[in-house]
């Protein structure tokens, strides 16, 4: 029987010990967390190989995406389908949740390339606009060729355009007006009917903090950029700030009339939760967001969706060939399965995202079920602008 | 003999020595690593601008203003409640006092973020509150989340607790005969409460105030998704301008400034401490 002193301190030693165990593990814990994970993985990647034919020469590339887990189950589906037709390809996924680490994957190819290493064993990335265009600058991604990717050619030309062809917009999403049809029984058509509308119905609207999430963010950027020419959504040269003023005045303006008189909630789901609690009658909101908790429920079914013309931002997810990759026809192959309509379709059932290409290709029931909604959004490309805007609305407008 | 005092104080060494890298590891190098970050200016160069920012901003100051009202009014309420808990249940004796003594610490074991969501639907404008005051004739109640006022009861949430904790055990240190000897000599109750049992529970008054101060002042789930837009507890305008703004130097100011406040209430609680180890040898 100890005593409860001895007992104490017993307890203490163990709690020191562990806590120095914890910290020695620490030091090294990366190397090791890493060499845990490409073990693990091989081993897998090993058990499948045999059980596949084993005299076909197999390949296998690992493909590091990021996102919620509607993106993981997506890839759960269609790297399946993928593998079931081409036996000799093997797709190693490396998912990192959200706010995990989508920046050190761009820096773990960055840093491999400086170092002479090749891709650092990453063979495709997928990621938001801002990492394509950072990594054009870096010189790390591959331009992609139509010859070889045969399917690119059903993808928007305007888009790949858009970012010089080194990288594939797979799917997207747009930000779109999400509203109660009982209370609003026809939403508007513009910016200018939106504002009015806000206006004449005081604290019935409500955006999210644009720091905090893209339908926000959409939102703001939409009414700095309603007056201005329309290339200016495809310029991120600074000497565009200063026609910012009258957008941020107009923005100033609506905070007496958006919900609690000025509170913009954090997060997309901020708002949404404000829509669900019947607390406001509209928002805007990512389109796959909306469309997916009208479909579990959440959301009343007397919600609808509408968009404005010109549109809100439509930001579409991109993927991305890393350009020292040594498996570039093996992942050629898997961009292409992609861009299938077979697997476009994944990407509209699974998470209720517009499909990457152009919708007449299309089934006709799923282009009937995006009527109005996957049309008309601009994608945006303004580049680090979007860090001065949140700033200068954390200053101008949150705090008047 | 002198080896014999040698040796307990190689011992004595060894013994720090884990804690002490280890304090090193994760606490002063990253001190040292941010205050360096701190003084780099957009040039590359070293000066105070960062500094200078923090305090002539507009935004940034009402931040800092806001921060402490938030931490001193959470501080003096919780110890206020806590201390009351405490002493309810030091000396009271009864069906209650077990029903709180059982019940105080539940709080503690609730992750913060659910507790953090549980507030909203409690306290939100169409929340339960709201909804019994509508159900009993009243017209709706005065906005409480999004806003200090909510930042404030979540801290309440979070700091009681333990807080009635530490006190409690404090309380329950002093002899009872004390008390009764003060009583015999016909010390009045207030007496007894300012004249023994604050000076003998004042020590752990103190280290409360340090843990809940530090607590609060660098919270972020709850200032996070209860507070207003602007002005921002220092945690929230901290992620802000590291994460969104991607300023990482003054984000590092901002922590730095932070950990200087903590430091300045950690300096009274260590030379209390002190005192009374120099007191006891």
């Amino acid at each position: 029987m100890l005593s409860k002193k001895s007992t104490l301190t017993l307890l203490t030693v163990t709690t020191v010990t562990a806590a120095l165990l914890a910290g020695c593990g620490n030091s090294n814990n990366s190397d090791t967390a890493n060499a845990g994970a490409s073990n693990a993985s091989t081993t897998n990647a090993g058990s499948n190989a045999a059980s596949a034919d084993p005299t076909a020469q197999q390949v296998e590339f690992s493909f590091y995406f990021t996102g919620s887990e509607n993106v993981k189950n997506l890839w759960d589906t269609v790297i399946p389908m993928f593998e079931k037709d081409h036996p000799n390809i093997k797709v190693k996924e490396v998912y990192i949740p959200s706010g995990t680490g989508a920046q050190p994957t761009y820096d773990r190819i960055l840093a491999a390339k400086q170092a002479g290493k090749g891709s650092g064993g990453i063979d495709l990335y997928e990621d938001g606009l801002s990492n394509v265009t950072q990594g054009q600058k870096d010189d790390l991604w591959e331009t992609l060729d139509p010859a070889k990717i045969s399917n690119l050619a059903s993808v928007d030309a305007n888009t790949m355009k858009d970012v010089s062809n080194l990288a594939i917009p797979y799917r997207s999403s747009a930000v779109v007006l999400a509203y109660n049809s009982e209370k609003v029984p026809t939403p508007p058509k513009t910016l200018d009917e939106l504002f009015a509308w806000i206006k004449s119905n005081p604290e019935r609207f409500a955006y999210n903090d644009p720091s905090t999430g893209g339908a926000g963010s959409s939102f703001v950027t939409t009414a700095l950029y309603d007056k201005l020419s329309e290339d200016a959504i495809h310029n991120s040269d600074p000497s565009i700030e200063k026609e910012w003023d009258k957008g941020f005045e107009t923005l100033k303006d609506l905070g007496k009339y958006v919900y609690g008189k000025g509170i913009y909630p954090k997060k997309n789901q901020g708002t949404l939760d404000l829509l669900i609690s019947g607390e406001v009658d509209m928002i805007p909101a990512w389109s796959d967001m909306a469309l997916e908790q009208i479909g579990n429920g959440q959301l009343p079914d007397t919600t609808k969706i509408a968009q404005i013309t010109p549109g809100f931002n439509g930001g579409p997810t991109y993927l991305m060939v890393p350009k020292l990759s040594d498996k570039k026809d093996a992942v050629n192959e898997f961009l292409n399965f992609v861009l299938s309509p077979e697997a476009q379709a994944v990407v509209v059932t699974k998470m209720h995202g517009f499909p990457g290409i152009e919708l007449s290709n299309m089934p006709q029931d799923i282009q009937d079920s995006f009527k109005g909604v996957a049309e008309g959004f601009r994608t945006f490309n303004i580049g680090d602008l979007g860090n001065e805007i949140n700033k200068r609305w954390q200053s101008d407008v949150a705090a008047q | 003999m002198m080896k014999k005092q040698v040796k307990m104080g190689i011992l004595g060494l060894l013994m720090v020595i884990p804690s002490f890298l280890l304090l090193f590891v994760t606490v002063v190098i990253p001190i040292a690593v941010s205050f360096k970050e701190s003084l780099t200016n957009k040039e590359g160069g070293i000066d105070l601008s960062n500094y200078k920012f923090l305090f002539t901003d507009k935004l940034m100051r009402s931040n800092i203003v806001f921060s402490l009202e938030v931490t001193v009014i959470s501080v003096v309420i919780v110890l206020i409640i806590s201390y009351a808990l405490a002493a309810y249940m030091r000396f009271n004796k009864g069906k209650l006092v077990g029903w709180i003594r059982n019940m105080y610490m539940i709080p503690m074991f609730i992750p913060s973020v659910i507790a953090t969501y549980g507030l909203i639907q409690l306290l939100g404008n169409h929340g339960w509150v709201a909804r019994w005051v509508l159900l009993f004739g009243g017209s709706g109640i005065p906005r409480i989340i999004f806003d200090m006022k909510g930042i404030i009861i979540a801290n309440l949430w979070f700091n009681i607790p333990f807080t009635t904790m530490l006190l409690g055990s404090a309380l329950a240190g002093i002899p009872d005969s004390v008390m009764e000897s003060a009583k015999d000599v016909g010390a009045g109750k207030l007496r007894i409460f300012t004249r023994f049992i604050v000076p003998l529970t004042y020590k752990t008054l103190l280290v409360a105030v340090t843990f809940v101060f530090m607590g609060v002042i660098g919270s972020f789930t709850a200032p996070f998704l209860l507070g207003p837009n602007a002005p921002q507890m220092l945690g929230v305008s901290m992620e802000q301008i590291f994460g969104v703004f991607q300023e990482k130097e003054q984000a590092s100011a901002l922590a730095f400034f932070t950990f200087l406040l903590c430091s300045f209430m950690g300096y009274f609680y260590i030379r209390s401490m002190i005192k009374e180890e120099g007191a006891r040898s």
